[in-house]
């Protein structure tokens, strides 16, 4: 193979990229030991220089390695694997982005992207911390840069897989023996599921939050480094409010997704990837309340680090879990293996290990207050809520991490000698919603309980004696207006159990102590507003998420649904809607009305009606799912949700199926072939009877109303225009099965009527009878004078003058041409009456015509010569039958085909918690805000 | 009085009580026979029968599924899942169902399937209760 001249390849980005791979990674390293040297040093300018120097070259290493796949993919460079994978020649430029972060790689480098631009803002504002801080993100750096290394050590061993990975060295296939393979192979493209805006924002956001973690945590390594323990705190605090707001927005827009985009019928279900980006978050806002606890007081320090770095530990560990494939039987969206499994634990080893080195080794030099906190001070019931979140954070790990306990059971197997451990495996709990709610409703109530009285306290429990009445006054009066808005919420919330009651009365707590505390504490600073709309908003959330998440209701019962409860059975969330066929359910008469396709997608519209019992409208609104095509247009690739919105309320709706043909093109013919063709012949104004339907050929025309045809110039398009009635059931349907020659192809478009369940066709052999060859025809002139009527055979013919307004459909004008439309009357024994208009034109001197053809006669007709003289004109006529015929089939007991499987959902109050959510997030940065004003 | 310690103790014992409860709700991976005998949920992995036939029919019941798998013993049940038939599920490399038996059909909760590298080994999470 290594004798094949490739041709076409561009070897030189590849080159490139693997240059800027290893500069990234040696920078890293070098940046590692010269900030540890300046640090070591005490700040040795030189030392400092170099670093940071060595720090730039490592971010225009990593920005050259992002640019340089993003020239490959723009330019579909398909000889590289990651952009065949990623890339197809039809993948809109504007999902080059997620085109670049879909696969591992990309994800890997966005998120070094993002600690390039954190580390050079660290850069130039921490000050004495920089190259502390430097020093362990600099480490952090080494070890991402390693993940797309795909450096080979002794054959087996590889480290890291690169994105600049050649397609003809990443697999072996014969198409790689032809030096020309690469005019041969296109872009495998990007998952039609993830073309939409939400994968272009959604993977920045939340890789900046994961990011965004690692400064925090290199503030606390540098503390205990550098045995400083208290200062760090101040510097951090910044940091810590970002990475709380940014990872939680991150997490938000997945819900969003999740929500809008895709098929859940949520914004949450506990899936492991999902618990995965939440624990993070949450310990990072015990590290935040830790800190505060810290720098207020001096108590619970150790604590505090011990936060900064769980939060950092459970990013990696999140990183491992899906990354490395064990999630595999577990999760809907983990990342398939690839081979750094090894690489991953390692990653998480050695943070583990330098953390618990420093941690402990400096455990005795970290201050200790030993006077208790006082019960009526604010650190006390600070401390207590970080616990908690720390103990939400266990239990989500907890059960997230069963395929992590699986293995060790098999590490621990294999140690011991025990032989196979598969029968000790334990699998996530068969309903995890239930399972994860269970558990995180208590941590609810406890948090929002604590939310607003522990803002109301003061630190160190200053002038408790003075202050108690005020606080047990607010707390009365918050507890009893609470009290109220909880009943009021239960009126409306249909609360399944007593647990969840005292979840609304905790929440309904938790809101109206905070707009109490901003109202009566606050004192309107930003402080105040920070952590009041933090904790409010996180109140409100709860609220919105009992709201929408019990009184979802399916509105798309389907008329099975008592059948099915009397057997005991689910009775499902989708429903058959016929085409505008109105089905009433749960309150709403829904009808689906139509479809249009545009580009690769096609909408339905379906439309809700809600009235009153007298008919007056009530409520009327419609929603279009849509479904994606393949870039073919044969198969459907993904279905969207479309959801209408209330400010109160939701209606979530979505195209749960369709019918097999409409799914698949290749259906199509498959159905086909299990259908049972009659085969009948029919003339223009015939009937036959054909079981229990009577089936009337009212004509033949040359334009179809097919509903499946669009025309085209110079479609030939023969269409038997059909009446069909059903015996036992009253009403006319019509149908139109056409034969369509087109650029010399000939298509059959069948057509149903599907209230018969009846399909037509139309054999091909009809447009052999009916359109035969010209020269197998048997022309017979007739010589005629205008206003004159001559018979020919059984047909009355008049010819009626000329037209010089030329319409005939083949006629292209061209200049010196004279042309004229000779307009011929032709009357039947059944005195039906037609107007045929044969053309007739003088091209360079020499006559030509072209002819015209009435199929429902199956007539055709020439005007072949003018004579001015005598003023007479010679018509041809040919008709090969005496009578025309279609040669019909027709199927009975046909699957309907005008149908979409809907699921629609009702979800009550959804915008509380997006409005609670939005309230937190914006209160966090407020804080954000604050400090950095300060600062 | 020293209230932190009672605190931490009391929060590590409800801890304790919470996962031992947690634990209770985890599921095994198991096979045909097993769960008919216990009687029981569980997960059941598999593969699709693709010789077997599948059967949706929207117009009769748009939240009647079934199939026949085989089990990692090779044991072959038909499953039914109360939902719509699953896009690409023909194409189903494996599949995950949660479930039990009622008499002799498994009756699936929730389908996990896996589809191949064609979509990018995406997965497809299939619940019929909500």
């Amino acid at each position: 193979m290594q004798d094949i001249q490739y041709i076409g390849e561009h070897l030189l980005p590849g080159r490139l990229g693997h240059f800027f791979v290893l500069s990234g990674l040696v920078s890293a390293l070098l940046t590692f030991f010269a900030y540890r040297k300046t640090t070591i040093t005490n700040q040795d300018s030189s030392w400092l220089k170099f670093s940071r120097i060595s720090w730039g070259v490592h971010a225009f290493s990593i920005l050259s390695v992002i640019g340089l796949i993003f020239y490959m993919m723009v330019h579909q460079y398909y000889e590289y694997r990651y952009v065949w994978d990623h890339v197809s020649n039809d993948l809109p430029m504007k999902y080059i982005f997620s085109a670049f972060w879909e696969g591992q790689e990309g994800s890997f480098l966005l998120w070094m992207f993002w600690h390039v631009v954190l580390g050079s803002v660290v850069l130039f504002t921490a000050k004495k911390w920089e190259s502390g801080v430097m020093t362990w993100l600099a480490a952090i750096q080494v070890v991402l840069v390693s993940m797309i290394a795909g450096v080979y050590f002794a054959d087996s061993f590889r480290m890291g897989s690169s994105p600049f990975m050649m397609m003809r060295n990443s697999m072996d296939a014969p198409i790689f023996q032809n030096p020309n393979y690469l005019s041969m192979i296109t872009g495998n493209g990007l998952n039609p599921l993830l073309q939409n805006y939400w994968m272009t924002i959604h993977p920045p956001t939340l890789f900046l939050g994961f990011a965004s973690v690692s400064i925090p945590f290199c503030f606390a390594m540098t503390g205990l480094w550098q045995k400083n323990h208290t200062e760090w705190l101040k510097p951090v605090m910044p940091w810590t409010l970002f990475s709380c707001g940014i990872l939680g927005t991150g997490i938000l827009m997945g819900g969003a997704w999740a929500y809008e985009a895709l098929s859940f019928g949520g914004y949450w279900a506990w899936d492991p990837v999902e618990n995965m980006s939440l624990v993070p978050w949450v310990v990072m806002l015990a590290a935040l309340h830790g800190n505060f606890i810290s720098r207020h007081t001096g108590h619970s320090l150790r604590t505090t680090y011990l936060f900064y770095i769980g939060s950092f530990m459970l990013a990696v560990y999140s990183t491992f879990l899906t990354r490395s494939g064990i999630l595999g039987e577990e999760s809907v969206h983990a990342f398939t293996q690839m081979g750094l499994e090894w690489q991953l634990v390692g990653f998480i080893g050695i943070f583990l290990l330098a953390a618990g080195y420093f941690f402990f080794s400096r455990y005795k030099s970290v201050p200790v207050i030993k006077k208790e906190e006082s019960m009526q001070s604010r650190e006390f019931w600070m401390f207590v809520g970080s616990l908690i979140l720390i103990f939400s954070s266990i239990l989500i790990s907890f059960t997230t991490s069963i395929p992590v306990w699986n293995k060790l059971i098999d590490v621990y197997g294999s140690v011991m000698g025990k032989g196979d451990m598969t029968s000790y495996h334990k699998a996530i709990p068969l309903d995890p919603i239930t399972h994860y709610n269970r558990f995180q409703l208590w941590i609810a109530v406890l948090v929002t309980l604590l939310a607003g009285p522990t803002l109301m306290l003061r630190f160190g429990g200053m002038g408790w004696d003075l202050y108690k009445n005020k606080f047990f006054k607010h707390i009365v009066i918050s507890a009893a207006i609470g009290s109220v808005v909880a009943f009021l919420l239960s009126k409306w919330i249909i609360l399944p159990g007593w647990q969840y009651a005292v979840l609304l009365s905790a929440a309904s707590f938790g809101v109206i102590s905070n707009v109490d505390y901003l109202i009566s504490f606050g004192k309107r600073t930003l402080g105040a507003m920070a952590s009041g709309l933090s904790h409010g908003g996180f109140a409100l959330m709860v609220i919105g998420i009992m709201a929408s998440g019990l009184n979802k209701r399916i509105v798309s019962e389907n008329k099975f649904a008592e059948e099915g409860i009397a057997q005991g059975f689910d009775p499902g969330k989708n429903a058959f809607l016929i085409k505008n066929m109105p089905m009433f359910m749960n309150g709403y008469w829904v009808t689906y009305k139509s479809d249009t396709l545009q580009g690769l997608t096609r909408f339905y519209e379906v439309e809700f009606l809600k009235m009153t019992e007298k008919g007056d409208t009530v409520e009327h609104f419609t929603t279009y799912p849509d479904v994606l095509y393949d870039r073919k247009l044969t198969k459907v690739a993904t279905a969207n949700p479309d959801t209408k919105r209330y400010a109160d309320r939701d209606m979530f709706t979505y195209v749960a199926g369709l019918p097999p043909e409409q799914q698949d093109v290749a259906n199509i013919a498959k159905a086909d072939s299990l259908l049972e063709y009659k085969s009948y012949v029919i003339s223009p104004g015939d009937s036959i009877i054909a079981g229990k339907f009577i089936v009337t050929l009212d004509s033949i025309s040359l334009d179809s109303k097919n509903q499946g045809y669009i025309r085209q110039e110079n479609d030939l398009a023969l269409s038997g225009n059909f009446s069909v009635r059903n015996i036992e059931a009253p009403g006319t349907k019509k149908a139109y099965p056409t034969l369509l020659v087109r650029k010399g192809l000939l298509y059959g478009m069948n057509d149903q009527i599907n209230d018969f369940n009846l399909r037509l066709r139309l054999r091909s052999s009809s447009l052999d009878s009916l359109i035969p060859l010209d020269e197998n025809l048997n022309y017979e002139p007739l010589v005629i004078k205008p206003q004159e009527t001559k018979s020919w055979k059984d047909l009355k013919i008049t010819f009626e003058g000329i037209d010089k307004n030329i319409t005939h459909p083949n006629y292209k004008a061209e200049e010196g041409d004279i042309a004229i439309h000779g307009v011929v009357k032709i009357e039947t024994p059944r005195h039906q009456v037609f107007t045929a208009r044969p053309l007739y034109f003088i091209r360079d001197g020499s006559p030509f015509n072209m002819k015209v053809y009435l199929p429902d006669l199956g007539l055709h007709v020439r005007l072949e010569k003018i004579d001015p003289a005598k003023e007479e004109f010679t018509l041809l006529f040919a008709r090969p039958s005496a009578k025309p015929s279609l040669a019909l089939e027709m199927a009975e007991e046909v699957p309907r085909n005008d149908y979409i499987v809907l699921e629609a959902i009702l979800f009550p109050g959804i915008n509380l918690f997006w409005g609670g959510a939005i309230i937190m997030l914006l209160g966090m940065f407020i804080g954000l805000y604050k400090r950095l004003r300060k600062s | 009085m020293k209230l932190m310690p009672i605190i931490i103790i009391a929060l590590m014992a409800g801890g304790v009580v919470m996962l031992i409860s947690a634990s209770k709700d985890m599921s095994t991976y198991s096979t045909f026979t097993h769960v008919k005998n216990s009687g029981e949920s569980a997960k059941v992995v598999g593969m699709l029968s693709k010789d077997k036939p599948m059967y949706y029919n929207a117009e009769e019941n748009p939240n009647l599924f079934t199939f026949f798998m085989k089990d990692q013993n090779g044991e072959e049940h038909q499953v039914t899942l109360h939902s719509a038939k699953p896009q690409d599920f023909e194409l189903s490399e494996q599949i995950v169902a949660t479930g039990a038996f009622d008499g002799d059909k498994f009756v699936a909760s929730s389908i996990l399937m896996k589809c191949p590298s064609k979509y990018k080994n995406e997965e497809v999470l299939v619940r019929s209760n909500m």
